[in-house]
């Protein structure tokens, strides 16, 4: 997941060079393809023939596993996604649960990414075991935060968060059903999913902020600028870059958002309307209603609102060279 | 520039075609009707398991081994295959690569056949074996009127009790299906218990598994009790959301202020709850920490007699064996007293044939779970469900998936709150829609 996402950055640091023109011999260029062919070979094997099978397969009534012809319906399974009433209220609800998912963890983990990266960028003593404590919940598996969650959000009097907020408030807060109810339900999925990623892109501007040459500080001292003052013209723009890369890796991943949604409604009694994504939308098409053509087509249209978001967010933040 | 971006996109789209033709072409060939064969009851036969617990994967070797040592014409084989993954890896698998032999978790088994992945067993196995399975066996390996699969064991779901807090609440304690508590009875027992319980909550439901197999596999029989049911001549609408099934769903939904919440399933062992919505994979432990004070009862009676769900693995033949001959004499074998008594040994569930469960002590008069070995001598099919019977088997369709997703669905979003008539309307309307796209799986 994070090499994938990191390709991007990758593809967009090397197009620096690319107008470099040098004359070529055809050995080179033999050696070229050879030694892309691995990678090539596996892009096509792993990402164009899935992607375009779903995009063709979301043009018929296909099911997994039937022996029976699959049907040509062209585009019926998208129209369906918003018109048939049995399909499209989960789908339009999971397709809002997203957006809301989307709109608060990426603004909130960002800052607070870039908030804990700041903290962390301090010459302290026990520096390194703060920096490994924020980082140690993006190395638990999803699996397992969801399940600690879980405990946590307990709708009983002795759930740990129930427990504490009763403690705070001197019993005044009654339990309260955390993943339950629908008004909370969301929240509580956000809130974990924030704990858990956070540390990852706090990592990330952590690196950015180490490459801000000192002497830019030094200077801004020399010309009397306060903490804040460095912060916002001098550390902010020179991590920017960075922060366009963890924007966009967030956008992404508040978009894939699924193990922790179907984790705990499958098993922590979270409430589905309310926490079910798009994604989730797409195994269950797979699982419960064996439409293979409907899981295609609900992956291709996520994939195409993906793409335009990271566009208009190109489009906005767009990535200035230093020099 | 221009040229070689449009010889790209020339070769994305040939990609693109190929892809789908690949695809779709996969799709449609993957079976032409596989048939099996007798063959002459001698050679290897090859043998699919899920990997159960070890106890009973130690049992089942066992039976294996036993019968390769017992006679020299046939080799049986036996692979396992890890349980989570056991099903999608039989419905990945295309008829001819399937085993000999392999075991269904039955409510799966119609969805194979319609695949024509089973071949039927009155063929190979011995008459004697299919009058030895017992009713339920019978009903839950039986789709179309044809039988595609036996069992070894079964399994058994309905209340567990703790003697000593009921005895405290004062509550009239159940000795037969008979005298199962009432709506009514229940939400009384439901209050006096909890007021007793060392928790302040009466019942575990294991709540958190709502909305998977769980869900429907325990609450689904509320239902048919309350008169409703889940399909009715292949149709969801007009059983699932008649106004027998609302209420069924109502009344459960109205214990929520009772159950325990805790999610590690240790409330009833540890007596911080007095009764347990289980089967009997819970009895060991409960009986570890309760010992005597262990009690089975039955469900509720929401007015047609109380029901309980059962089924449990089955075992089948391969729709393309050509050793159908051996793998009977193989299932026979495996379907005989020593071997079926092995494996309910190994993993306490009630034995799937007659002359075994007549010696189940545990399921007989005088056994803790005697109660419960009595549901399952009732047993009947959803499709034909009687005032008499108490064990109704999940539903013999190949759209099983679709309705135990929809059915969890409605039955954990009804629990927190949600409109019992909205919810089952909803799903209702989702399961008709699943069977209108598959040809009603005709």
């Amino acid at each position: 997941m994070a090499e994938s996402a990191l390709a991007p950055a990758i593809a967009a640091s090397s197009s620096r060079f690319r107008r470099v023109r040098r004359p070529r011999s055809n050995r080179d260029d033999t050696a070229g393809i050879l030694m892309s062919l691995p990678a090539v070979l596996g892009l096509i094997a792993f990402i164009a023939v899935p992607f375009f099978a779903a995009v063709a397969l979301s043009l018929f009534n296909v099911q997994v596993n039937q022996i029976r012809p699959a049907v040509f319906v062209g585009l019926d399974q998208y129209i369906r996604l918003f018109t048939d009433p049995v399909v499209s209220g989960a789908f339009l609800r999971s397709l809002l649960n997203n957006f809301v998912f989307a709109i608060v963890v990426i603004p909130v983990q960002t800052g607070l990414a870039l908030l804990l990266a700041v903290l962390l960028n301090r010459k302290l003593r026990s520096v390194r075991f703060f920096r490994t404590f924020f980082f140690m919940p993006v190395v638990f598996p999803m699996a397992l935060v969801a399940v600690i969650w879980r405990l946590i959000l307990d709708r009983s009097s002795d759930g740990l968060l129930n427990s504490s907020v009763s403690f705070i408030t001197g019993g005044l807060v009654p339990a309260q059903d955390w993943l339950g109810s629908s008004a909370t339900a969301l929240g509580s999925v956000i809130l974990l999913s924030i704990w858990q990623g956070v540390g990852f892109q706090m990592v990330i501007i952590l690196a950015g902020l180490q490459d801000i040459p000192e002497e830019r500080y030094e200077a801004a001292r020399l010309d009397r600028a306060n903490g804040w003052q460095q912060f916002i013209h001098v550390t902010i723009p020179g991590v920017r870059n960075t922060l366009i890369f963890v924007l966009l890796l967030t956008t992404i991943m508040a978009f894939r958002v699924y193990d922790q949604a179907y984790i705990l409604i499958r098993t922590g009694g979270a409430n589905e309307n309310a926490t079910q994504t798009v994604l989730y939308q797409a195994t269950n098409a797979l699982s419960a209603d064996n439409n293979l053509g409907r899981a295609s087509a609900i992956s291709v249209f996520l994939f195409v609102v993906v793409v335009i978001i990271t566009l208009i967010q190109r489009r906005m933040l767009r990535q200035r060279s230093e020099d | 520039m221009q040229s070689n971006r449009a010889a790209r996109r020339g070769g994305l789209a040939a990609l693109a075609a190929l892809t789908a033709l690949t695809v779709i072409t996969g799709c449609s060939s993957a079976g032409d009707g596989n048939q099996s064969g007798a063959g002459d009851g001698t050679g290897p036969i090859e043998i699919w398991a899920h990997q159960g617990n070890d106890a009973e994967v130690a049992a089942l070797q066992a039976t294996v081994d036993s019968f390769n040592s017992s006679q020299s014409d046939i080799e049986a084989s036996l692979r396992l295959i890890p349980a989570d993954t056991y099903t999608q890896t039989i419905a990945n698998t295309p008829a001819d690569k399937l085993p000999d032999v392999l075991d269904i978790d039955s409510p799966t088994l119609a969805s194979f056949v319609y695949n024509q992945k089973l071949s039927p067993l009155s063929e190979y196995v011995d008459q004697t074996t299919i009058d030895n399975a017992t009713p339920g066996s019978i009903a839950e390996g039986t789709y179309d009127g044809e039988l595609y699969g036996l069992a070894q064991f079964d399994a058994a779901i309905g209340l567990l009790g703790n003697r000593s807090i009921l005895e405290a609440a004062g509550v009239t304690i159940p000795t037969s299906v008979d005298e199962a508590w009432t709506a009514d009875e229940f939400a009384d027992v439901l209050e006096k218990v909890a007021a007793v319980s060392p928790s302040g909550k009466a019942i575990d439901l294991r709540e958190g598994g709502f909305s998977g197999e769980w869900g429907t596999f325990a609450f689904s029989p509320l239902l048919y009790s309350a008169g409703g049911a889940i399909l009715e001549d292949g149709r969801a609408s007009g059983a699932l959301d008649s106004d027998a099934s609302i209420e069924a769903l109502t009344t459960f939904a109205s214990w929520k202020p009772y159950v325990a919440s805790g999610q590690d399933g240790k409330a009833f062992p540890s007596a911080q709850v007095g009764l347990l919505w289980g089967g009997h994979w819970l009895y060991p432990n409960a009986k570890a920490g309760l010992g005597e004070n262990v009690v089975a009862l039955p469900l509720p009676d929401l007015g047609n007699g109380a029901k309980a769900d059962a089924g449990s693995w089955t075992w089948g033949i391969g729709a393309s064996t050509q050793n159908g001959k051996a793998t009977g004499v193989f299932l026979d074998y495996l379907l005989n007293d020593d071997n079926v008594n092995a494996m309910v040994e190994a993993n306490g569930a009630p034995p799937a044939t007659q002359s075994t469960f007549a010696d189940a002590s545990l399921y007989q008069t005088g056994g803790d779970l005697a109660l419960w070995g009595e549901q399952l001598a009732k047993a009947c099919a959803a499709d034909a469900v009687t005032d008499a019977c108490v064990s109704v088997y999940r539903p013999m369709t190949p759209g099983y998936p679709t309705i135990t997703a929809r059915f969890g669905s409605a039955l954990a979003a009804v629990y927190r709150g949600a409109d019992p008539k909205t919810e089952l309307t909803n799903a209702a309307q989702a399961i008709d829609s699943n069977f209108a796209d598959n040809n009603d799986y005709k």
